[in-house]
C-alpha cells in the first residue's frame, strides 16, 4: 500500500520536479527551490499556554531560516488527536508533519501511511543529523527496525515527592525511597503520622492509557506485548507479580485511588506525599507549590536490586506526506524542532526532554537551565535507560489497551484474584490482535 | 389529606415554600459563586476552602486574556448561536404547523421520524458529517457550525405541543376573516407562542453556546473556534490550569447570564399576555 | 371551549401543504443524522479506517459481537437504568414543583428564584464539573470539611463505588433543573387562567386545585420530561462521567452510552463506532416507540 502511495505521489509531482534536481524515485526532493506550504498538526497548539506559546516560536523562527517554507501549525486537541488526523486525511485534507502520540504510532504506520526516514532521506544527511542522539532515544520511534518518528515532546515517569509532608513523617528529604518496598513503607508512615495520602501515582485511568504500566510491570521483567508482537504477555508471571504489588498498595492503604485529575490536584495542593507520573507535569505541580510546600523529585522505584526500566510518554514527530517536495519541507521541519535550539527551547520552556543529551551540560544551550532547575536531574538520569513505549499493533490497538487496562483497574482496586483477572483479559486482548 | 390541611394551616405554605426555594436557589448558586471566586485564586492557592479567596489577584484574567483571543471567540460564539437559535425556532413553527394544522398521509410516520433523531447522538453522526462539510468545501467556514443544527427534535417537538393546545376561537376568526395559511401561522398563531418561543429561544442558544465536540472537530486556529473550545484549551497534557480556565468560563458565563436575565422579562411578561381571555 | 386548531372536517385535500412546510424540518435532518445513520448500519459490518484508499473488509456481525462480549457491558446497562430513574426527580418532580409553587408568588420573588434556579445551566458541564470536584474532593473539598466539623466521616464522593454513580446523577440533575423548570413554567403559564378561576369558585383549595386541575393539563408536558429523562438521561451524564470519573471506579458510574463512546470512538476504527452507532440508536428507538405509545394513552389535551 505504501508503494503504491508513493509511486502516485511521485507521478502527481513530477511536472514540479523537473526543475529540481534529479532524485531517486520514491524519495523525497533533494531541496527546496520553490515556495511550498505544509500542514503541521500539533496538539500543543490546541492549548493555551507554555505548550503552544513556544510552539509557535520555534516555528517563528523556522520560517525565519526557511523563507520558502510555508507552516500551517494546525492546533487538534489531544483527547482524540488521531481520530482528527484521520478525518482529515478521509477528507483528502493535506497531512504532512504530525505529533504523534507514541501510543498510535503503528497505527500511523500501517493506517495513516507514515513515512519512513530511511525511504525518504539519503543515508548520509540521516547519519550526520542523528548524531548527538543517543541510540536508545533513537529507538523510540522505531518500528520493526524503521525510523518512522523522532521523539520530540516526551518524558519519563517521576516520583515527585513533598520534603514538609517528608519531615512531618519522619522521612528524610535527601534519602528518598528507591524501591517499591521502601514506598510502601514511607508511605505507610505518612499516612499512619500525617494522615495525607501516602502516594497516589498516574498509572491508572482511562487518560493514563497504558505507559506508565508498561514502565512498571518491564521493572519487573514482565512484558505487555511479546517481542514479536504476536501475544499478549501481560498475565505471565513477572507482570502479575508485579500487578499483585500494586495491589497490595492499594489493600494496604499505602497507595490511594485517585482518579488522574484528582491526583494531580491533590499533589499540588500539598495533600499528597509521593506522587508517580510523567515529568511533564511538573510545570503545574510547581505552581501548587510556589510557597507553600518543598517539591522535589526522584527516579522510578525499583523492585528489589532488579534494574528500573522506564519508558517514554509523550509523542514524535512523523511525516505523512506523499510528495517529494513536501516530505522535504516536512523534514526540514523535522530537522529544526529536533535541532539542539529546538530541544532547548522544549525543554526549557515546556518541560520535556531533550532527545540530545550532549545539549544538556552544553552553556550554550541547557547547561545554565539544567543547573538551576534540579527537578529535572532524575528526568535526565531516566533518559539513559529509557525504553520505547509500545503501541499495540492491528485495527483495535484502542479496544485492546482499554481491555487490559481495565482489568488491571480491577485486579488493583478491586476484590478480585489477580491472576485470573488479568489471564481473562489477555484472552481476549489475544483475540483482537491482528491475524 | 390531613397533610395538606397541616401545612396549610399550621406552616404557613409561604414559609415552607419559600424555605424550599431558598434551599434550591442557594445549591444552584453556590458552584457559580465557587467558580468566580477561583478565578481570583492565584495558582498556589488554588484548592483551599476558604469562601474569599486569602490573595485575590486578576493574575487569571489577565493571563486568559493574552492566551487565548476572547473576545474573537465571544463573538463567534455569539454570531453562531444566534443563527442556530434563529433557524431552528424558524424550522420548528414551520414543522409543527404541519403536524397541527393538517391531516396527512404519513403524518404520523414523519412525526416519529422526526422524533427519533432526537435520540442519536452527536458522536454517531458526528465524522460522516464532517466528511460531508469538507466535500462541500465548508470545512473552515461558520456555515459549517450552523448547518447539521438546521432541524431540531426538541424543537419541533416543543412548538408541536404548544401549538396543539392553541385555541380554536382564534384559528375560527382569523379564517373567517379570509386569512390563508402562511397568515394564519405568522400573524395569529406564532405572537401567542410567545412563552414557548422565547423558552425554546433560551434553550437552544444556551446549548448551542456550550457545545463542544462538533465545533472541536472543525476547529483548526483559535481565532476562529467558539468559546467553549477557549475554555477548555487550559487543560493540557502538562496539567491543567485551573485559574486561567475558571476565569475563561466566568467571561463565557457571563453574557449568557445577560441573555437570560433579559429574554426571561420577555418569558414573564408574554406569559401574562397570553393569559388567554 | 377551545380546541384544537386540526380542524374536524376533511381537509385531507391538503395534499402537498403540509409537506412543503414540512420540508425545513425533514430535509436537513435526512441529510445530517439519517443518511449518516444509514451509513453507519452499513459500515458496521466492515472493518475499516476510513482513508480513501484503503479497502474495507467485511467482516460480518464480528464487530457486534466484539461489543456485546465487553465485560462491563451489563453493568453499563444495569448502570443506564439507575440513571434514567435517579434523574427523574431532578427531571420531572422538582422542576414542576417549582413551576406550580412560584407561579403564584408575587412577581419579585418568582422573578429570582427563577433566575437563580437558571443559573447552573449557564456554565459549561466541563467547568461545572471542575468545581464539583472541588467541593467534593475528601482532602480538600467544602463539602467535606462541613461534615467532618458536623462529626461525620468524610465521603468519597468521586472514588467510592457505591457513592459515585449518586455523585454524578446529582451533579447532572443539578445542571438539569433549571432547563425543566423552564418547560414546565412554560406550560404551567399556558393554562387558561378560567379554568383555575372556575375551580377556586367551585370552593377548590389549593391543593386540590393542583390535583384536580393543572396536573392533569401538565400531563402531556410531564410526560415530555418523563420521556426526556429516560432517553435522554444517559447521554446528558455523559459529560460529566467523561470529565470526573471515566466510568470508573470499577465502571461503578459507566452508562451504555458512555461505554460505547469510550470503546466505539476512540480510535477511528470505523467498524466499533458504527457497531456502537447502531447498537444505542436500536436500543433507545425501541425504549422510545413504548415510551410514546405510552404517553398518548396518558396525556390529556385541554381540548
Amino acid at each position: 500500500m505504501m508503494n503504491r502511495r508513493v509511486v502516485l505521489a511521485g507521478l502527481a509531482a513530477s511536472p514540479a520536479l523537473l526543475s529540481a534536481a534529479p532524485v531517486r524515485a520514491g524519495m523525497a526532493a533533494a531541496s527546496i527551490e520553490a515556495p511550498v506550504e505544509i500542514n503541521f498538526y500539533n496538539y500543543n497548539l490546541a492549548t493555551a499556554g507554555l505548550g503552544a506559546d513556544a510552539t509557535r516560536k520555534m516555528l517563528r523562527e523556522f520560517a525565519e531560516l526557511n523563507p520558502m517554507i510555508k507552516v500551517n501549525g494546525i492546533g487538534a486537541n489531544a483527547a482524540g488527536f488521531i481520530g482528527r488526523v484521520q478525518a482529515d486525511l478521509a477528507a483528502r485534507r493535506q497531512v504532512d508533519l504530525v505529533q504523534v502520540i507514541f501510543a498510535d504510532l503503528d497505527f500511523a504506520v500501517r493506517s495513516l501511511g507514515a513515512k519512513a526516514l530511511e525511504d525518504l532521506i539519503p543515508a548520509g544527511e540521516m547519519a550526520a543529523n542523528f548524531e548527538g542522539i543517543a541510540p536508545n532515544g533513537l529507538r523510540l520511534g522505531m518500528l520493526e527496525g524503521k525510523t518512522y518518528g523522532l521523539a520530540y515532546t516526551f518524558s519519563t515517569p517521576v516520583l515527585f515527592y513533598n520534603a514538609d509532608v517528608f519531615r512531618a513523617a519522619g522521612l528524610d528529604p535527601e534519602a528518598p525511597p528507591r524501591t517499591w518496598f521502601a514506598v510502601k513503607q514511607a508511605a505507610l508512615a505518612i499516612k499512619a503520622r500525617t494522615g495525607k495520602v501516602g502516594l497516589a501515582t498516574g498509572i491508572l485511568g482511562p487518560s493514563a492509557y497504558d505507559w506508565l504500566f508498561q514502565g512498571v510491570i518491564r521493572s519487573n521483567g514482565g512484558e505487555t506485548i511479546s517481542r514479536d508482537r504476536k501475544r499478549m504477555t501481560f498475565a505471565e508471571p513477572a507482570s502479575v507479580e508485579a500487578v499483585a504489588m500494586l495491589r497490595d498498595l492499594n489493600d494496604t492503604g499505602a497507595m490511594a485511588n485517585l482518579d488522574t485529575v484528582g491526583g494531580m490536584d491533590s499533589m499540588a495542593a500539598g495533600d499528597v506525599g509521593m506522587y508517580l507520573n510523567t515529568s511533564a507535569v511538573q510545570g503545574a505541580l510547581v505552581a501548587g507549590a510556589k510557597g507553600k510546600y518543598e517539591l522535589r523529585a526522584t527516579t522510578m522505584p525499583r523492585f528489589g536490586d532488579k534494574p528500573v526500566r522506564p519508558n517514554n510518554s509523550g509523542s514524535a514527530l512523523v511525516i505523512l506526506s506523499n510528495d517529494p517536495i513536501r516530505q522535504r519541507a516536512a523534514w526540514e521541519l523535522m530537522k529544526f524542532l529536533t535541532s539542539k535550539r529546538g530541544y532547548t527551547i522544549i525543554t526549557s520552556e515546556i518541560g520535556y526532554l531533550p532527545l540530545r543529551t550532549d545539549i544538556v551540560n552544553d552553556p550554550a544551550y541547557l547547561g545554565e537551565w539544567v543547573k538551576a532547575h534540579p527537578l529535572v536531574q532524575p528526568n535526565l538520569e531516566q533518559l539513559k535507560v529509557l525504553e520505547p513505549w509500545e503501541a499495540m499493533p492491528g485495527a483495535n490497538y484502542r479496544q485492546i489497551v482499554k481491555t487490559m487496562m481495565d482489568s488491571v483497574e480491577l485486579s488493583v482496586t478491586g476484590k478480585v484474584d489477580v491472576a485470573a483477572t488479568l489471564k481473562a483479559a489477555q484472552d481476549v486482548t489475544q483475540a483482537m490482535l491482528p491475524k | 389529606m390531613m397533610i395538606s390541611v397541616l401545612i396549610g394551616r399550621v406552616l404557613p405554605r409561604g414559609v415552607l415554600g419559600h424555605g424550599v426555594m431558598l434551599v434550591l436557589s442557594f445549591l444552584s448558586l453556590f458552584p457559580l459563586y465557587w467558580m468566580v471566586v477561583s478565578s481570583l485564586r492565584p495558582a498556589n492557592a488554588m484548592f483551599e476552602t476558604s469562601l474569599w479567596p486569602s490573595a485575590a489577584t486578576w493574575a487569571n484574567y489577565r493571563y486568559t486574556l493574552n492566551a487565548i483571543p476572547v473576545a474573537q471567540m465571544l463573538v463567534n460564539t455569539l454570531v453562531v448561536a444566534t443563527a442556530v437559535t434563529l433557524v431552528q425556532l424558524c424550522t420548528a413553527v414551520l414543522g409543527a404547523f404541519a403536524f397541527t394544522r393538517w391531516r396527512f398521509r404519513g403524518q404520523g410516520l414523519a412525526y416519529a421520524l422526526v422524533a427519533l433523531t432526537w435520540l442519536v447522538p452527536l458522536q454517531v453522526v458526528m465524522i460522516p458529517n464532517f466528511l460531508l462539510v469538507a466535500d462541500l468545501g465548508l470545512l473552515d467556514s461558520v456555515t459549517a457550525l450552523i448547518l447539521p443544527h438546521f432541524a431540531s427534535a426538541l424543537a419541533v417537538l416543543m412548538t408541536t405541543q404548544a401549538m396543539r393546545s392553541f385555541p380554536r376561537e382564534l384559528i375560527d376568526a382569523a379564517l373567517v376573516d379570509g386569512a390563508g395559511n402562511w397568515r394564519l401561522l405568522w400573524q395569529v398563531i406564532v405572537p401567542n407562542l410567545r412563552g414557548t418561543l422565547a423558552s425554546l429561544a433560551i434553550l437552544i442558544f444556551i446549548s448551542t453556546w456550550n457545545e463542544y465536540f462538533w465545533p472541536l472537530l472543525l476547529s483548526r486556529t483559535p481565532e476562529n473556534t467558539m468559546i467553549q473550545i477557549g475554555i477548555q484549551m487550559f487543560m493540557t497534557q502538562e496539567g491543567n490550569q485551573w485559574g486561567p480556565l475558571m476565569a475563561a468560563s466566568t467571561m463565557a458565563s457571563m453574557p449568557i447570564l445577560a441573555l437570560y436575565v433579559v429574554l426571561q422579562r420577555q418569558v414573564i411578561q408574554s406569559f401574562m399576555k397570553s393569559g388567554l381571555r | 371551549m377551545s380546541g384544537s386548531i386540526r380542524i374536524g372536517r376533511a381537509n385531507r385535500l391538503a395534499g402537498a401543504l403540509p409537506w412543503l412546510y414540512l420540508l425545513p424540518v425533514v430535509l436537513p435532518l435526512i441529510v445530517w443524522v439519517y443518511e449518516p445513520l444509514g451509513e453507519a448500519a452499513w459500515l458496521s459490518f466492515f472493518e475499516w479506517d476510513m482513508l480513501p484508499d484503503t479497502a474495507k473488509r467485511f467482516v460480518g456481525w464480528a464487530n457486534y459481537r466484539n461489543l456485546l462480549a465487553l465485560p462491563k457491558l451489563w453493568k453499563a446497562v444495569g448502570n443506564t437504568v439507575i440513571y434514567m430513574l435517579g434523574l427523574l426527580p431532578f427531571s420531572v418532580v422538582i422542576p414542576f414543583a417549582i413551576a406550580i409553587y412560584t407561579q403564584d408568588l408575587p412577581a419579585r420573588f418568582r422573578n429570582i428564584y427563577r433566575v437563580l434556579i437558571f443559573v447552573p445551566m449557564i456554565v459549561a458541564p466541563v467547568v461545572a464539573a471542575a468545581v464539583w470536584r472541588w467541593l467534593l474532593d475528601p482532602a480538600h473539598g467544602l463539602v467535606n470539611r462541613l461534615l467532618i466539623g458536623a462529626g461525620f466521616e468524610p465521603v468519597r464522593f468521586l472514588t467510592d463505588p457505591h457513592v459515585a454513580i449518586w455523585t454524578i446523577i446529582f451533579i447532572t440533575g443539578w445542571k438539569l433543573i433549571g432547563f425543566a423548570t423552564l418547560i414546565a413554567a412554560a406550560a404551567n403559564a399556558a393554562i387558561n387562567p378560567s379554568l383555575i378561576e372556575a375551580a377556586k369558585l367551585d370552593g377548590a383549595g389549593p391543593w386540590a386545585i393542583i390535583r384536580r386541575v393543572r396536573l392533569p393539563l401538565l400531563s402531556s408536558t410531564a410526560m415530555l420530561l418523563v420521556t426526556m429523562s429516560l432517553l435522554l438521561g444517559a447521554q446528558w451524564s455523559f459529560a460529566y462521567i467523561n470529565a470526573l470519573t471515566e466510568g470508573g471506579p470499577l465502571g461503578a458510574t459507566i452508562n451504555i452510552y458512555y461505554l460505547l463512546w469510550d470503546f466505539g470512538f476512540s480510535s477511528g476504527a470505523v467498524g466499533w463506532s458504527a457497531s456502537s452507532a447502531v447498537l444505542l440508536f436500536v436500543a433507545f428507538a425501541l425504549l422510545a416507540m413504548g415510551l410514546i405509545r405510552l404517553s398518548d394513552r396518558l396525556s390529556f389535551h385541554d381540548d
